[in-house]
């Protein structure tokens, strides 16, 4: 292995692209279309391909330092270099979508893909929209404020089923209030409330890639697994992709967190009819079922404003967006003092209001 | 007309002369010598004017201890054993123990009751803790000037119909801007939380099964039972009264300031 996988349109030989409008491969040149039913047999004519050329043609990932890799572009023959978990780029030199062929040999390969959805212009469209309504972002913002880079990316994620058998207990109470001409009552009753029982979760998403921020990507949760399809290399024409670099090991805890927490909340939806319900002791036994290994499509769009980068990142299905927004300290001081002026005078008007009456 | 004039001076000299030989005590006693000399002849004036035209004696005496007796019956004898109308209000400042009272009698009862004093207690009260004494009486002349008038009318102010309370600026001012500074924070709370969207997400709902949450046992089972009762409040209107040592029917109340 260690050569770059492009695709080449039958017809004319342009490099081919997936198209995220169409769901379909596009060739940008003549403007050719291939079903995505047939990616998976031209995945796999390519991949003898390249299994032919092997004999002749020996460029092996070449390892540079601090764990960069170059490759050669089979359309130009210029270096493409990339980091070890680099898995599909384009070429610096002619543009033409690449992808590594290595990252995704044996046990590297992912089980499951979510395609793009949206394009980039949603992307951007997208990214003036998230500027909107926001009343504390600096003026000169929207304006000053340039796109540096957008980028399309599949990032690596781990995917838990999991089986959560809990026991919890919980003490509750009941209040009833009522009064007669001399006396109010209130009567409080105690209860002992036990539930046992399980629950499953399907595909939860934990992020396997350390470049990609972890917060980033549960903020651009959730996914619709549905729309999962098997892995072909083909859907990365076109896009960055990274292999994991965090095994499934160290990301189950962090799904184990969020299941607890979910058992814990359904099962305190059981118990109705109650004033207060306090847990006393819970319980939760996480059995884990399948893991898989998926790449979930992530637009991402660095801007620069003022020597800060500010990274956003788009859910490439959904096209929720997600990402931090300076705040302009005047703007923010203008409407606490403000609203403190205005709100105060209202609350003396009516207390005012309140007297005369 | 000078002959007018010295005529109607010696007519306001008799007038003056009769009104103050029918209350042959005085008005206002100041033993504990609280107020000028000023503060006490223009409270005199006002105190005798009022009682003049009320008919109801509004007596206010200083005394720096009442020996040992308690400020009830200090007042109460005070009012007794003078020579006052048999309708008055007499209010007691002891400066050694720091005690008021307001003894009130005859028609005074009628148009002080409790809830009332409790309105004007409430006045001028204050004053007297910040030891402004000459407008401590001044509040409580005219307020007892504004119950008796309202009493003549026929119905006495009690606790269905108490005057307004003055409107207190100061304190409506600072809690209004207290609400105002909170209810700004919270809204400008909401506009930062906005600026930040990435956050983590805590649960994992999304991906729960549907139907898969199953309950293999499920207990509710009832512990003790708790039973509190509280009096409510009783309004009481009208004025409780007592007996004096004298045998007179006396209302009224006080405390300490």
């Amino acid at each position: 292995m260690g050569v770059l996988q492009e695709y080449k349109c039958p017809c004319c030989d342009g490099a081919i692209e997936f198209d995220s409008n169409l769901q379909k491969m596009k060739c940008p040149y003549c403007d050719t279309e291939f079903e995505v039913e047939t990616l998976a047999a031209y995945d796999d004519a390519l991949r003898s391909d390249v299994d032919d050329e092997m004999d002749w043609e020996s460029t092996p990932a070449e390892v540079l330092s601090d764990g960069l890799r170059a490759y050669v572009c089979n359309s130009c023959g210029g270096e493409v270099i990339g980091d070890e978990q680099t898995a599909a780029t384009a070429c610096p030199y002619c543009g033409n979508p690449v992808v590594m062929m290595e990252q995704f040999a044996g046990s590297l390969k992912p089980d499951l893909v979510i395609p793009f959805k949206l394009d980039k212009k949603a992307a951007i469209a997208a990214l003036k929209k998230h500027y909107e309504g926001k009343r504390l972002l600096p003026r000169v913002f929207k304006d000053e404020n340039h796109l540096e880079e957008i980028q399309g990316v599949y990032v690596p994620v781990w995917l838990f089923d999991t089986g959560a058998e809990a026991d919890v207990r919980y003490k509750a109470t009941q209040v009833r209030a009522w009064s007669d001409s001399r006396y109010n009552y209130t009567q409080t009753s105690y209860f002992a409330l036990s539930r046992s029982g399980s629950l499953q979760f399907t595909r939860i998403p934990v992020d396997g890639s350390s470049k990609m921020d972890d917060t980033m990507m549960e903020s651009l949760e959730p996914y619709d697994p549905a729309d999962a399809v098997d892995f072909q290399t083909a859907y990365l024409a076109g896009y960055l992709a990274d292999k994991y670099d965090v095994d499934a090991d160290k990301c189950i805890p962090r799904a184990n967190e969020r299941v607890k927490r979910s058992t814990e909340e359904a099962f305190a939806a059981t118990t109705s009819g109650y004033t207060s319900v306090i847990p006393e002791h819970s319980s939760v036994r996480l059995k884990h079922g399948k893991t898989r290994y998926a790449l979930y499509p992530v637009w991402l769009l660095n801007t620069k404003w003022n020597g800060n980068t500010y990274t956003f990142a788009m859910n490439g299905q959904t096209g929720k967006l997600a990402g931090d927004l300076p705040m302009d300290k005047g703007i923010y001081k203008k409407w606490l003092f403000g609203l403190t002026a205005v709100v105060g005078a209202v609350a003396f008007g009516l207390s005012y209001l309140l007297w005369l009456l | 007309m000078k002959k007018l004039i010295s005529i109607f001076l010696v007519l306001c000299l008799l007038t003056a002369l009769c009104l103050a030989a029918h209350a042959a005590s005085p008005l206002l006693t100041d033993d504990a010598q609280l107020l000028t000399s000023g503060e006490a002849s223009a409270l005199e004036q006002k105190l005798t004017e009022i009682s003049t035209r009320q008919g109801v004696d509004v007596v206010i005496v200083t005394v720096d201890s009442t020996d040992g007796e308690e400020p009830m019956d200090f007042a109460d004898d005070w009012f007794d054993y003078n020579d006052y109308r048999a309708d008055g209000i007499l209010l007691l400042v002891s400066m050694e123990t720091s005690d008021w009272w307001v003894s009130t009698t005859g028609y005074g009862i009628t148009a002080i009751t409790d809830a009332g004093l409790e309105y004007i207690s409430d006045q001028f009260v204050p004053y007297l803790s910040d030891g402004d004494f000459a407008a401590a009486f001044d509040t409580f002349a005219e307020l007892c000037d504004e119950f008796i008038t309202q009493a003549r009318g026929g119905d006495p102010y009690d606790n269905h119909n108490l005057p307004k309370e003055p409107f207190k600026w100061a304190l409506n001012v600072v809690v209004a801007l207290v609400i105002g500074f909170v209810v700004a924070l919270i809204a400008t709370g909401k506009m930062k939380r906005k600026l930040k969207t990435v956050r983590q997400e805590v649960k994992a709902d999304s991906y729960v099964t549907p139907g898969s949450l199953q309950l293999t046992a499920s207990r509710d089972l009832f512990l003790y039972t708790q039973l509190t009762k509280t009096e409510r409040p009783q309004s009481s209107s009208g004025s409780t009264t007592h007996r004096s040592s004298s045998g007179t029917t006396h209302g009224g109340g006080g405390g300490k300031f």
